[in-house]
């Protein structure tokens, strides 16, 4: 309960609060300053760092991955995207420490598909965003990871 | 010469090139740690990549450490035979390699 109250009052008080800076509030201030998107440590803040608000759900992005990685340090992932003016794709681990993985650019000349592999901490959502007329659009797929590849 | 550090094919397929690459790095993520020293390995991670056919740039990417070891990739663009490919990597830590072939 102590914790709580001192939660609170921190909030009261807001940034300038000395006694913010304790620890306790260091995600929320780290989500602040956040301007590199491949440092975010959550997908809503790469999200915003990357100027990101309304993503829509679109049939017209498909993932193929394996439902089941035996070994996630290296999970072969093509997302290919069917939007017509389709400039980026973005790849993003939901779970992994730092979840944007790529940020793949196409150029007037290529197709917009990329085959890779990628790193997968544990079970979790795969997530392609699509930039298409500079509009965003975005799919996900869950792939159950049963040997993590972070390390550690 | 130094030991390349990728492999690359280019192959004409019904109007596109395939481009394949295997780069060889070790992708560190800075979150492992030597197992006798119990020291944090830094980051060490390839975080561009382009792709150019002619000079023209047809695929440029940043990546992570969320991308496995000895990056694998592969993109498709339109072009014809006899094409100039160059595929550039640079890491963060200011290494990097380029290759050019010829599609055939």
């Amino acid at each position: 309960m102590e914790r709580r109250h001192f939660l609170k009052d921190c909030a009261v008080i807001g940034a300038s609060g000395v006694a913010c800076s304790t620890g306790l509030l260091t995600p929320g201030i780290a989500f602040a300053t956040e301007t590199d998107p491949f440092q975010a440590t959550s997908v809503a803040a790469a999200l915003e760092a990357l100027g990101i608000v309304d993503a829509k759900i679109s049939e017209e992005i498909k993932i193929t991955a394996p439902k089941i990685a035996e070994d996630g340090a290296s999970v072969p992932v093509v997302i290919t995207s069917l939007l017509k003016g389709t400039t980026e794709i973005l790849t993003i681990v939901e779970k992994n420490p730092k979840p944007l993985a790529a940020r793949n650019k196409f150029g007037k000349r290529a197709i917009s598909s990329i085959s890779s592999r990628i790193k997968m901490g544990q079970t979790t959502d795969l997530i392609a965003v699509a930039k298409a007329d500079d509009k965003y659009y975005m799919a996900k797929t869950n792939v159950k990871v049963t040997l993590g590849g972070c390390g550690g | 010469m130094d030991k390349p550090t990728m492999k690359m094919r280019v192959k004409e397929k019904e109007g596109a090139i395939w481009l394949r690459a295997l780069i060889e790095h070790p992708m560190e993520t800075g979150l492992r740690k030597d197992k006798k020293t119990d020291v944090t390995i830094p980051a060490h991670y390839i975080s561009d990549v382009v792709v150019e056919a002619d000079g023209e740039t047809v695929f440029s990417a940043d990546w992570s450490t969320s991308i496995s070891k000895n990056p694998f990739l592969l993109i498709k663009f339109y072009g014809s035979k006899g094409d100039k490919v160059r595929l550039t990597w640079k890491d963060n830590m200011g290494n990097g390699d380029s290759m050019e072939k010829i599609v055939g």
